[in-house]
């Protein structure tokens, strides 16, 4: 009777917290990281906003500057681990990093699931198209029309544009990684890879087969042209390594040397000015505007 | 030479894909064996829960599975106020095990049952226990005919584990997809791939044989 009882409250705790979804890991302190002497930090190989290069190093904007950040809070290691764009979240829900540094785009979903430091960095949008862009394409809204496909990243907030655009499912292919988003559209699978300027630029530069749309104009939903502002992220329950990378990043952000890295990784003046334009509580609160 | 500079990084990929094959075919092989003998079981008590821990683990996809032990679990854990973040070598073994421990296990039992039931019939005569039977009859002539099927499995498994980079363990599929990440260098990387796990498929499969020649020596003793 007790084994079935206990069975019972087991399956109905799975089905609760399946049904809640939301449910997720107390999350380490900062006096825990420290304690552990080391903090993990998460990013996603998108060049150049955090990437493992050949040797197993961490680059980029986001682990370039999380390294000065982990040092200004006395953290001495940092564990680096890679994982797919889409399971940065779920990774941080389930405790499997303490930070995320791939200058994911603060939106007023993920806020509602995640915790992200002040701004550093902001960027525009871009496509990535076949060399000589035979179908003329340098606008996201085209991909509306029957006959165009648009690839995409999963998990990438191009999904969210793509969807106020009103580009139907059918015009949309959802593909795991950059690493596939050249031969994507060098095949013709796509028409055009939708991502920000500079992940296209970059991978404009590794291939004759494909270029940057020339001309590129940037979408304007609710009568705002869209720019992401990336931030690193934390679980719910970090509250305090949050206000603690908030402080370090602020400081940082007055440092010339913040502003080389930024520079090196292919940031443009505008990006860099505009980084500092708007604060996580102000796009985080976008949620109560768009529906 | 770009193959001489992605070597390094693959090797390094390859040791980890070798140790989890390791771990993932012993463990698998002692989950099958349970299993199997369970279901052979005519107990009730036995043979239905081994059943259903074989329909579970058979009937649904490794990657969620894998998913699930990864992501859902450690969520799971901290409601009933246990640590269940297992890391990511851990999970992956135990994934992986009880994969294809369960497709073992049909194997294992298939076996057990072609034994001739004169054999039993015979054990029954000279008053051997169950546990005898089983030990000193049954699993002796069973084991031979196992290995055909082992083998396939063991090899099944070592593709299988190419699963695991997708819950960031750095094994040889892993480390293959870092280095395109960072050099797009599609073809060169994917055949390197493809030769290197044919050569491990290869090496296990001549163990498995060398293994079978083993367990059907008593025959031409």
């Amino acid at each position: 009777m007790t084994v079935r009882k206990t069975g019972l409250a087991l399956l109905y705790t799975l089905v609760g917290s399946l049904a809640l979804g939301h449910a997720s890991i107390s999350a380490a302190t900062l006096e825990q990281i420290k304690e552990r002497g080391e903090i993990r930090i998460a990013v996603a190989n998108e060049i150049p906003y955090g990437y493992v290069d050949l040797s197993g190093e961490a680059k980029g904007a986001g682990p370039d500057v999380a390294r000065h950040l982990a040092k200004a809070l006395g953290i001495n290691r940092i564990k680096w681990e890679t994982a797919s764009f889409s399971a940065l979240i779920p990774g941080l829900k389930a405790g499997r990093f303490d930070m995320v540094a791939a200058e994911m785009a603060i939106l007023p979903q993920r806020c509602q699931e995640v915790l992200f430091s002040e701004p550093n960095s902001s960027y525009g949008e871009g496509l990535l198209v076949p060399a000589g862009n035979p179908r003329q394409l340098n606008d996201f809204s085209q991909f509306s029309q029957p006959d165009l496909k648009v690839a995409i990243m999963a998990g990438a907030d191009q999904l969210e544009m793509l969807q106020a655009l009103n580009v139907p499912e059918a015009n949309r292919i959802t593909i795991a990684n950059n690493a596939d988003a050249i031969s994507t559209v060098a095949t013709g699978r796509a028409d055009a890879y939708a991502a920000t300027s500079l992940t296209v630029n970059e991978l404009a530069s590794k291939s004759q087969k494909v270029e940057s749309a020339s001309g590129f104009i940037d979408p304007v939903i609710d009568g705002k042209p869209v720019r992401s502002w990336g931030g690193f992220t934390f679980a719910k329950g970090s509250e305090s390594l949050q206000q603690h990378i908030n402080t370090a990043l602020t400081d940082f952000r007055k440092t010339p040397q913040w502003r080389k890295i930024l520079e090196q990784y292919g940031f443009s003046e505008a990006d860099i000015e505009q980084s500092g334009t708007q604060s996580t509580a102000q796009l985080c609160a976008r949620a109560a505007q768009t529906p | 030479m770009p193959f001489l500079d992605y070597l390094p990084a693959l090797l390094q990929g390859a040791r980890v894909t070798v140790e989890l094959t390791l771990y993932s075919t012993v463990l698998g092989a002692l989950v099958a064996f349970g299993l199997g003998i369970g279901r052979h079981s005519r107990r009730a008590w036995l043979n239905v829960p081994c059943a259903v821990i074989v329909e579970i683990f058979r009937g649904t996809s490794l990657l969620v599975q894998l998913f699930w032990i990864y992501f859902a679990l450690p969520v799971l854990g901290e409601l009933v106020g246990l640590n269940l973040r297992l890391e990511p070598m851990v999970a992956g073994t135990l994934a992986l095990a009880l994969n294809i421990g369960a497709y073992g296990a049909e194997v294992v039992r298939g076996a057990l049952q072609a034994v001739p039931t004169e054999q039993l019939e015979a054990a029954k005569a000279l008053d051997f226990s169950g546990r005898q039977t089983l030990w000193r009859i049954s699993l002796p002539q069973a084991l031979p005919e196992m290995m055909p099927s082992f083998g396939n499995l063991a090899i099944q498994n070592l593709k299988d584990t190419a699963l695991v980079s997708l819950i960031s363990l750095g094994d040889l599929a892993f480390r293959a997809e870092q280095i395109r990440n960072f050099t797009q260098d599609s073809t060169t990387v994917y055949t390197m791939l493809l030769l290197m796990y044919f050569g491990m498929a290869l090496v296990l499969s001549a163990l498995m044989s060398l293994l079978g020649r083993r367990v059907g020596a008593w025959r031409n003793a």
